[in-house]
């Protein structure tokens, strides 16, 4: 995945909000890490969960898809599906590029 | 088209619509709580059931924005909850969910929601949503205004209708109860210890002859004013006006504990309130008035008399009959007052006020009773 492909354009009025937006998906990254390590399933569903409410509402759209994964992979209890959910997740956040417009 | 003038909401002048934004993620509260702020709403937020709840009870907003999911009470708990509160029960709930399935959507409708709304949440129509709401909250607060007002409208036609038999603040009591039962006066009569005084206008034949019958009717005006003011102003009742005298209860319809007291207060306020009148008219005139009064206290009956056509709150009974017997027996500016008056309001009276003025034989009976005169 190429950096420009993780390129987000949020509305303008929302830009105030982004930083925090941004801040809080960090932690969560750190938070679904350690929900895997400790195999906490109902964690990771919820914070799945969380991640596609909020994620898309905001623009970010990657976000919401991953959550939904997270969710499923939970639900069914496929680890390995959930740690390759949480490295892309951890990849996006790295790389995602914000427009305002 | 528009509203109705009277119906349009939303104007720079109203206050703030306000909207609780309940929601465990703080991002998704915050973007709520941003969209409705845009619009000019006041937004507060909470970050679960409990804290949700807790806000209410400060305040109960206008809308409530509240997600399903979330840490102790659920958003259908705190929906239902709140759905069965009479103080909150028509405030809008929009529950806000990622949960797409039916099964969450007729659990929504269970627990009372207004709306819903999905996450991701879409704001053109989150605010569509919002503002159906909002015009009927504004709507349903109109017609909320004009019922209220109806109904202060209501009491008041009531209270000026009973405030020409009862003193304006009995009325306001009685007002209180409507609804109750029917309030004081219901339709059964009952027993009750009651103080009846009776005034009368001492000379009054003499006004007849010697007056316009518009200058009577002027003067008796004069008379039953002061009367009327001073039964009020100790909260006693009107029962009847008739000719020139007048029938005044206490303890009735509402219990009173200085019963007798105020009766009494009121007659001596009736006579020295008159004398001023009285001397006026006698200069004027040449004919001498007074006011005879007599008080008496005992079991009486009170209640609706008459057809369905016309009716009297009444009391009747032996205190109504002997303070009319006692009234005859008066004389000008005197106050005589049965046994029982007596010995309620003798301690409270400076010596001397009040004496034994012998026994008087009442109608229908064989023993006398003892009298007292009182001085005004």
């Amino acid at each position: 995945m190429t950096e420009s492909s993780y390129t987000v354009t949020v509305p303008k009025d929302l830009e105030d909000l982004i930083p925090m937006f941004m801040s809080n998906r960090k932690k969560e990254l750190v938070a679904l890490r350690s929900a895997l390590a400790a195999l906490d399933l109902e964690q990771l569903r919820q914070f799945g969960h969380r991640m596609k409410g909020v994620g898309n509402s905001y623009g970010f759209e990657k976000v919401s898809v991953l959550g939904k994964r997270i969710e499923d992979g939970a639900r069914s209890g496929d680890r390995a599906a959930l740690e390759a959910c949480i490295t892309e997740y951890d990849d996006y956040l790295a790389h995602v590029s914000i427009v305002y417009g | 088209m528009g509203e109705p003038a009277s119906l349009q909401t939303s104007s720079l002048s109203d206050p703030a619509f306000r909207v609780l934004v309940v929601d465990d993620d703080p991002d998704m509260a915050a973007f709520l709580a941003h969209l409705l702020r845009k619009e000019g709403m006041d937004v507060d937020t909470a970050g679960d059931g409990d804290a949700a709840l807790a806000r209410v009870a400060e305040a109960v907003p206008d809308l409530m924005l509240l997600d399903v999911m979330m840490p102790g009470p659920s958003g259908f708990d705190v929906c239902k909850k709140l759905k069965s509160d009479h103080d909150t029960a028509l405030m809008p709930i929009v529950l806000v969910t990622a949960l797409e399935d039916k099964e969450s959507r007729v659990k929504g409708i269970e627990a009372g929601a207004d709306d819903f709304l999905s996450k991701p949440v879409n704001p053109p129509e989150l605010l569509a949503r919002v503002n159906t709401l909002r015009r009927l909250h504004d709507t349903r607060r109109e017609l909320e205004t004009r019922r209220l007002a109806a109904e202060i409208q209501r009491k008041e036609a009531i209270r000026k209708a009973f405030s020409r038999y009862i003193s304006p603040r009995l009325a306001d009591r009685i007002i209180q109860d409507i609804g109750f039962e029917g309030g004081p006066f219901k339709g059964n009569a009952q027993r009750i210890n009651v103080v009846a005084v009776f005034a009368d206008l001492r000379g009054f034949s003499g006004l007849t002859e010697g007056n316009e019958a518009g200058d009577v009717v002027e003067m008796l005006n004069a008379y039953f004013a002061i009367l009327t003011d001073a039964a009020y102003q100790h909260d006693g009742t009107i029962f009847n006006m008739s000719g020139d005298s007048m029938l005044v209860g206490f303890n009735v319809p509402f219990l009173q504990s200085d019963a007798a007291t105020r009766a009494l207060r009121a007659a001596q306020d009736m006579v020295s309130r008159f004398a001023p009148v009285s001397a006026q008219w006698e200069r004027r005139c040449g004919v001498r008035t007074g006011v005879g009064i007599g008080i008496c206290m005992g079991e009486g009956i009170i209640g609706n008399v008459g057809s369905p056509h016309y009716m009297n709150y009444t009391v009747i009974g032996d205190p109504v009959d002997t303070a009319a017997r006692l009234m005859q027996v008066a004389g000008a500016n005197e106050i005589l007052v049965c046994g029982r008056v007596y010995e309620a309001v003798r301690d409270l009276l400076p010596a001397g006020t009040i004496t034994p003025r012998g026994d008087i034989s009442l109608r229908g009976k064989t023993e006398s009773v003892p009298v007292f005169f009182v001085r005004t």
